[in-house]
């Protein structure tokens, strides 16, 4: 008894630090949990509108779902390709670790190169903010909200990826760094899950 | 590493089956119980195995998932009801 409450107390007194865990790793997690608030937010309001609308379009007739899950399929990869290099630099097999983030890059820019084709198909059929030919008029501008938002996340991601596999090769950073790139892009991988059950699929 | 590619592959397939879901004669309630616990799933995967939250001290892993799901039920529960009624005054008018 009197182990496990000395043991509890170990591991909740923390001292200075109480997530045992580096200052950079933790910020990373309150972007990440602020974030992902965001986009929580933003998916609730889409849920609610929808909700709210008299004719919602079916994605079926909008979207190519084996189009949509092709990207899907990408971005899964790439954080496949981004934690196997996070492993990588931690340890200790830089050249290795900066292939994996090169890979992840790769599939985030084809991602986006995806997410622009589709974006460029479907402004083409009569998509617009504000209006569109398959139903409720908020479905346009929650589709460009969420994907647009998601997007943003996924090119901030690839600028970060880049930096890192330059400052990888010149050695200027070092395993924390190349993991701290990595929980960034698994973020951008874990709403992607979301935005395409909630808005694709459901 | 080859845990991360285990992880990829479950990931894929519960993917792949959410897909075939789309195109089966499911009931609606059904297909809406069966695509959520995947997609709550496939989060669970993504942030225990590649952000590596099944390796953190335990503080940590429970500010960020609690406070991520007390926010997510205030959004998406609590609220339902608001919605709703909200929903029902516009149908009425």
């Amino acid at each position: 008894m009197t182990a496990t409450v000395t043991s509890t107390m170990d591991r909740w007194a923390g001292g200075t630090c109480p997530f045992d865990a580096g200052w950079r790793k933790v910020m990373m997690w309150w972007f990440i949990v602020t974030d992902g608030l965001l986009f929580a937010g933003f998916l609730a309001a889409y849920g609610y509108a929808r909700l709210l609308a008299l004719h919602w379009p079916d994605q079926a007739t909008v979207f190519s779902l084996r189009y949509i899950a092709a990207m899907t399929f990408v971005l899964i990869s790439s954080s496949a390709t981004m934690a196997s290099g996070v492993q990588a630099a931690r340890e200790g097999r830089r050249t290795v670790a900066r292939r994996f983030v090169l890979l992840t890059l790769a599939g985030g820019a084809l991602f986006l190169g995806m997410q622009a084709f589709e974006w460029r198909h479907l402004i083409g059929e009569g998509a617009r903010l504000n209006a569109n030919p398959w139903g409720d008029a908020s479905f346009g501008a929650y589709f460009f909200l969420l994907t647009g938002f998601h997007g943003t996340h996924v090119l901030i991601g690839v600028v970060v990826l880049a930096a890192t596999a330059i400052r990888s090769a010149k050695g200027w950073t070092t395993a924390d760094g190349v993991e701290m790139a990595g929980l960034y892009w698994h973020f951008v991988d874990l709403v992607w899950v979301f935005i395409f059950t909630l808005f694709y699929l459901l | 590493m080859k845990s991360y590619w285990r992880a990829w592959g479950i990931l894929l397939a519960f993917t792949v089956v959410m897909l075939w879901a789309d195109g089966a004669a499911i009931p609606r309630l059904a297909f809406t119980v069966f695509v959520i616990t995947a997609m709550l799933t496939k989060a669970s995967i993504i942030g225990a195995h590649f952000m590596h939250l099944r390796s953190e001290r335990a503080s940590l892993v429970l500010t960020v998932v609690v406070g991520l799901l007390v926010t997510g039920t205030i959004l998406f529960v609590l609220i339902a009801p608001d919605a709703v009624r909200i929903h029902h005054m516009v149908s009425v008018r």
